[in-house]
């Protein structure tokens, strides 16, 4: 399993994603976020946005992540469905180097405009079989 | 944490700061005894864990629409001490300025019925709405940097509306002392193509008909001067602009949290004091984003007009469209309170508020100082929304604050598994009401069973006296994102 939605909050949604590796997991939280989002079946992956960002430690690298996909799908008017985490470089910090891929955006495709990621509740923890991380979206 | 609660009237319920410990100050929640009830655990919560923060002001405060939230639960207001306190990007939410701007008009019920579709169909055309909707107009960085400092002068310098218009908002339509340079490339390239746009969720454009008059005079000071009259609202905020804000400053006040050793009781109220750089910072990007949201509305409002002139072949003019008033639910402001006996000047946060100052007071508009401040509040898609009237008791009582609309009692995911969009599309056309949205499942996530009685709200507050109802109004007609 790519990631759940958990038990509901009132207003707003959160997910649980997993993943083999780091990289799964960055991947896996990114199609849950947009699965709100969008019809992440539907939009097709016909462009491509590069992502570099920092961050100091894996947590705050997921929140960076997420928040940033949210930013450059809306700068770019496009929705986003495949995501690729191409590496991490763990030099003063953690850098990671990847893409997003979607297509522009349309209201048929559109589902529901998440206004960020939040703190609330938002962990990410080694498991025994790789990682998994809960995050909390305002909607 | 109910059983904490202490009853101070029927509407009135107070938390005391004993109720766990590193609460400062108590805090007060209004409702009648059905909402109460019905209020989650965990809004109550929250309300005690901004009670923990330093430099907070007793009373902390939740309204009868208080829902869960992020930090501060929606429906609440804190307000902190000008040197000691903390301004929090957390309390104030991802939407910054999301608010009402409401427009009457002299057409009555009867003219518009057999308009309603045309009308729906113009709006949904002229205005765009919904996730993945783009906006018409392209502003250079420099351009949004004018919004962002001088708000809806901006937009009727631009053709967007009147001077009269900045004469009935909240601010004039410009909260002063924006600075652009504190806002980021990233928010200013997110909110560059959203201006002019209406988004998705829980905001609405709505064509609505007067059902209830409570106080002629004062309701006349607004144009409202018979039942059957028109009125539309408009339910919008900063966009991705103010979502991109306070994505930046969430973790800009994170790290400040940790740096002046400030203990969080939940994460997401990061915050930073109010005299620190990164606590300035925020309050002067936040201003920006404000003052864009304010902007929003009004080109939006000013498109109604002209989609109402399209439809109705005659001027907007003609149609007297003219604005009642423009309301903030999500900002901090400093304002002067009498706290103890002593004016002095606070940070009040208010998320899933409104401010709701007496007859008099010197930041009521001048038209409306003799009445007081028009305070807007929004029901649930197909319910009924209010004009109310700020009054002392508030300002003495609730730093002039009320509550903002019918608030949610059932999350959007639940709300899907229960109701089906078309269904709720069908059950609201066989009450006579027109319904337009991007998406079914919108209606779904959005249906009125999804929320509380505004009925219920809405007495509440005036029966607290901290605002007075003026007029009631019903929807004809709905957009939805």
């Amino acid at each position: 399993m790519k990631y759940k939605f958990l038990e509901d909050l009132t207003s707003d949604v959160m997910f649980e994603a997993y993943g083999r590796s780091l990289e799964e997991l960055l991947e896996n939280s990114a199609l849950a976020m947009f699965s709100v989002v969008c019809d992440i079946k539907k939009v097709r992956a016909l462009k491509s946005i590069k992502i570099e960002i920092s961050s100091p430690d894996e947590q705050s690298l997921l929140h960076t992540w997420l928040s940033e996909l949210l930013t450059q799908s809306e700068i770019n008017c496009m929705f986003l469905s495949k995501f690729k985490v191409k590496r991490i470089e763990t030099i003063d910090g953690l850098h990671l180097f990847g893409t997003a891929s979607g297509e522009d955006m349309s209201p048929k495709l559109g589902e529901t405009v998440v206004k960020g990621v939040t703190y609330y509740g938002f962990k990410l923890e080694k498991t025994d079989s790789g990682y998994k991380a809960q995050v909390a979206l305002d909607i | 944490m109910k059983e904490k609660l202490k009853k101070l009237s029927d509407y009135k319920w107070l938390i005391p700061k004993d109720a766990r410990s590193g609460m400062r100050v108590d805090a007060i929640f209004y409702a009648n005894k059905s909402i109460l009830d019905t209020v989650e655990d965990t809004a109550i919560q929250q309300l005690t864990n901004v009670a923990c923060l330093p430099g907070i002001i007793e009373p902390v405060l939740g309204m009868p629409d208080m829902h869960w939230g992020y930090g501060l639960p929606m429906g609440a207001i804190g307000a902190f001490d000008k040197e000691k306190g903390v301004i929090s990007c957390g309390c104030t939410g991802f939407d910054i300025n999301c608010g009402i701007h409401m427009l009457r008009t002299n057409l009555l019920a009867d003219e518009v019925k057999s308009k309603l579709n045309d009308l729906i169909s113009t709006l949904f055309h002229t205005i765009p709405c919904g996730v993945g909707a783009r906006g018409k107009l392209r502003l250079s960085n420099k351009e949004l940097s004018k919004v962002f400092t001088n708000g809806v002068r901006w937009a009727v310098e631009n053709g967007y509306g009147i001077p009269e218009d900045l004469e009935r908002i909240e601010e004039n339509g410009c909260i002063k002392g924006a600075d652009p340079s504190k806002i980021s490339n990233h928010a200013m390239n997110r909110g560059a193509p959203q201006l002019g746009t209406l988004g998705a969720g829980n905001h609405f454009l709505e064509i609505q008909a007067v059902d209830e008059i409570y106080e002629q005079e004062i309701a006349k000071v607004f144009g409202i001067n018979q039942k059957g009259q028109i009125t539309i609202m408009i339910h919008c905020g900063s966009r991705g602009l103010g979502h991109q804000v306070a994505t930046d400053y969430l973790k800009i006040h994170s790290s400040a949290a940790r740096k002046y050793g400030i203990r969080l009781p939940d994460p997401q109220l990061v915050c930073a004091p109010t005299t620190s750089n990164e606590g300035q910072d925020y309050f002067s990007a936040m201003k920006g984003a404000a003052n864009y949201a304010f902007c929003n509305r009004q080109i939006i409002a000013h498109w109604v007009r002209e989609s109402f002139a399209q439809v109705f072949k005659k001027s907007w003019e003609s149609m007297e469209m003219n604005t009642i008033y423009d309301v903030c639910h999500n900002i901090c402001k400093l304002e002067e309170h009498t706290i103890n006996g002593k004016k002095r000047e606070v940070y009040v946060h208010r998320k899933g508020a409104t401010r709701a100052f007496p007859p008099g007071h010197i930041d009521v508009p001048i038209v409306y100082r003799k009445v007081g401040q028009p305070v807007l509040i929004a029901g649930s898609m197909g319910t009924a929304s209010y004009i109310l009237i700020g009054t002392d008791k508030a300002m003495v009582e609730s730093f002039g604050s009320s509550c903002h609309g019918a608030g949610r009692a059932m999350s959007r995911h639940a709300a899907i598994k229960r109701f089906r969009g078309e269904t709720v599309k069908r059950e609201l056309e066989s009450r006579g009401k027109t319904v337009r949205s991007t998406h079914p499942k919108i209606l779904a996530e959005e249906a009125p069973g999804a929320y509380k009685d505004v009925d219920a709200v809405v007495e509440s507050v005036h029966k607290a006296g901290i605002s007075k109802k003026v007029a009631r109004v019903i929807p004809l007609g709905i957009a939805k994102g």
